[in-house]
């Protein structure tokens, strides 16, 4: 009787339970929520503000209006980061996806594959600056590349770090090396959900394995391929810590200066953290019209099932 | 659904504002973010492992005379990033109590009222090499004082020059007022012709101001303005070092291949002369070659007299919130008095001290045979210029921006000159 008096009650009073509910949700959330307030809400606001004024990290910033967008919209240095930014993602990116396709195709099928996923993977778990580090090895002018160059082709010793498209290329080429792992584990996961029902289907319809991967694989991976491709574009138009260690001073003749690169060096070399937030605005609109036109694409290339 | 209303949202919210403002104001009154405290110094500096073991031995001397001060070192391997941490710490009340600065920075930092003024301290400034102390005074006080130095002599290397068929010396030729740039340049000419390099220069304020200053030019004047573009000496002078460097005689050592450096060249004996420090003896010893095949000269003028050239140099500065300024202040002289300048660079030291009274350090090991010259440059020489130093990275900016593009032809050297007077015009204007 008490028992079902009490359930009674509990019955008669949800609101109560919800109300308790709220509080308990609003003390979990609480941590995150403070999280992103601090670390990115604050901050972001913070150089936003920062972007109208001139300021140098210390005293009182000094507001300018727009005369830090009118000087970064002008600057051949800001000009020349966007473009390097820019050949990184563009060359990155579908190539870094197509190798992972690939790759991924082949390791679905093979015997083994466990270990030949970590060989690929252990550059994912690798700090930048380390891989950075061991190529800026590997690529010096009497490093390991240009001695095997000149000992089998008889190609004089080329420091590919010492010229601007080079060293831009030298960059390229790490950046798709050391994100191969991630991407090959994501496209095996993708492989692995496509029903082998589908591909038998395709299979007694007459379609060959070329057939079956343009035809069924590829558009059921689509989505995934989309989703990467749209993480691998704002990773490049973000690369900093490669070129930071790997080439000195953005490089030859700037040839390696990235935006992010730019921004490090307004804000934190120069102390021109006014100028520095314009640059980090301007990556922010790029950043987003670029994924707008991501987004638009995939409408006639990404295939969702039903 | 659960919703809120506009009040359990506004306390929400409120909280959040509270802990977000209360973070930069605790971090603000904790002065030097906590690091230090009471008889305890922290300190930094930059360098590699093998620049920074300079250090072992006065650590340990200044700890066995003070051993109520406990020392905290924390170095950073890159001078640039050295100079990015050190200015973030500063800006957010978190820096070292003493730290090094470079010439290129130390009179954009004593601007922004972050160091102590140094009247205090138990090390005067009589005592230090005056033509080095002007970038480091601000509305007349005092906020550093410099290490050491480093004036840039010429090493030569003698096998170098007899493979090229000279046979001048040019330690002789200066001593005789007979080293002048046209005699220097016909030695770069025959070191090229003989498959050689010429001559090696860092891209850095020291090396295009002295160009200019040795060859009879003005860099700025007395007012600090820029006027190197309207002194024709100094316009003449930066063409013909960029009609060398286009040549091939001359290479800047930033941009040689790793593996191939500076240094490796010089001990390979396929260098002529490289414009290098004290620290290159180490660089010669550790090599294990012949010492006695290198010496030093001053470099060459226009009319073979000597004529100062920059003198790179670090300073030691003190916070203006270190937690035990006393114990900074101590740590700040015993640092920088002859004894500790001896310290830090006898035997294989790296720099010239830049304390009277400790000159013995450069001239008791008898090498190079010109040792002498290091400390002539030093005494007539001239630190960064105040007016480029007070803006962060602007001597970077006009070396790699303006000179490099000079150097490898793509602009003659008045236009360089003048985008870089327009360039100190405009930043020093803000």
């Amino acid at each position: 009787m008490t028992t079902a008096a009490a359930a009674g009650t509990r019955k008669a009073s949800p609101r109560g339970w919800r109300e308790k509910d709220k509080y308990w949700g609003m003390f979990f959330v609480a941590p995150q929520a403070l999280g992103m307030f601090l670390f990115t809400l604050l901050p972001f606001a913070f150089a936003f503000f920062l972007a109208f004024t001139e300021w140098n990290g210390f005293g009182m910033p000094r507001i300018i209006g727009f005369e830090n967008f009118q000087n970064q919209l002008t600057s051949p240095l800001l000009g020349r980061a966007i473009i390097n930014t820019l050949v990184i993602a563009v060359v990155t990116v579908p190539i870094g996806l197509f190798l992972a396709i690939i790759a991924a195709t082949v390791l679905n099928k093979i015997k083994g594959r466990a270990f030949y996923l970590v060989l690929f993977f252990a550059p994912v778990v690798t700090s930048a600056v380390a891989i950075a580090l061991i190529w800026q090895q590997l690529l010096r002018a009497d490093g390991v590349i240009s001695g095997f160059l000149t000992n089998t082709f008889g190609i004089p010793p080329i420091d590919w770090l010492g010229h601007p498209w080079l060293a831009l290329m030298a960059v390229c080429l790490v950046t798709v090396w050391s994100s191969l792992g991630l991407n090959i584990v994501i496209f095996m996961a993708g492989l692995q959900s496509i029903s082998p029902s589908v591909l038998e289907a395709a299979a007694i319809d007459g379609a060959g394995p070329v057939a079956r991967f343009f035809k069924v694989v590829l558009p059921l991976l689509s989505p995934i391929v989309f989703y990467q491709s749209v993480v691998a574009f704002i990773s490049s138009l973000q690369t900093f810590d490669l070129v930071f260690v790997l080439v000195n001073n953005a490089g030859p003749d700037n040839g390696t200066r990235t935006i992010v690169y730019h921004i490090y060096d307004l804000g934190f070399a120069k102390s021109q953290f006014g100028l520095s937030s314009a640059a980090s605005i301007v990556l922010l609109a790029l950043t987003l019209v670029i994924t707008a036109i991501q987004f638009g694409a995939q409408k006639k290339f990404v295939h969702y099932e039903g | 659904m659960t919703s809120f209303t506009r009040r359990q949202f506004g306390g929400f919210a409120g909280l959040l504002a509270t802990a977000a403002v209360a973070g930069p104001i605790l971090t603000a009154c904790s002065g030097s973010g906590g690091q230090s405290s009471m008889g305890k110094v922290v300190w930094s500096t930059w360098g590699s492992p093998e620049d920074l073991k300079s250090f072992d031995r006065f650590e340990e001397a200044f700890k066995a005379d003070h051993a109520d001060i406990e020392l905290v070192f924390q170095p950073t391997p890159s001078y640039s990033e050295y100079h990015s941490k050190l200015l973030t710490q500063l800006s957010t009340g978190t820096a070292p109590d003493v730290f090094y600065i470079g010439d290129d920075r130390v009179a954009s930092v004593i601007r922004n009222d972050v160091l102590m003024p140094i009247e205090d301290a138990a090390v005067k400034e009589e005592d230090f090499a005056k033509n080095v102390l002007d970038i480091a005074r601000w509305e007349g006080k005092l906020y550093a004082l410099p290490n050491d130095v480093n004036p840039d002599t010429l090493w030569y290397d003698k096998e170098a020059l007899a493979a090229a068929g000279i046979t001048e010396d040019p330690a002789e030729l200066a001593e005789n007022d007979q080293w002048t740039t046209e005699v220097f340049f016909d030695m770069t000419s025959k070191l090229v012709a003989a498959g050689l390099t010429g001559a090696v220069y860092w891209n850095y304020w020291a090396t295009h101001d002295g160009f200019m200053t040795t060859n009879g030019g003005q860099v700025y004047d007395a007012d600090g303005n820029y006027v190197a573009h309207t002194d024709a000496n100094s316009v003449a002078a930066m063409e013909a070092y960029a009609e060398r460097f286009q040549a091939g005689e001359l290479k800047l050592a930033d941009l040689l291949p790793e593996g191939a450096g500076s240094e490796t060249l010089l001990v390979t004996h396929k260098l002529g002369f490289l414009a290098a420090g004290r620290y290159t003896i180490g660089a010669i010893r550790g090599a294990g070659v012949d010492e006695n095949l290198y010496d030093i000269v001053r470099w060459p003028t226009k009319d073979g007299k000597a004529a100062p050239t920059g003198v790179a140099a670090s300073y030691l500065a003190v916070n203006a919130k270190a937690a035990d300024p006393e114990a900074a202040l101590t740590f700040f002289s015993a640092f920088l008095d002859a004894d500790g300048q001896r310290l830090r660079l006898e035997g294989q030291g790296n720099a010239v001290p830049s304390i009277n009274g400790a000159d013995d350090i450069v001239l008791n090991g008898d090498y190079p045979a010109h040792a002498q010259t290091m400390l002539d440059m030093r005494d007539m020489g001239y630190s960064n210029f105040a007016t480029e130093a007070a803006v962060p990275d602007l001597s970077n900016q006009i070396a790699v921006e303006y000179m490099q593009p000079l150097y490898e032809g793509k602009k003659d050297a008045q236009t360089t000159l003048d985008e870089v007077a327009a360039l100190v015009a405009e930043k020093t204007q803000s």
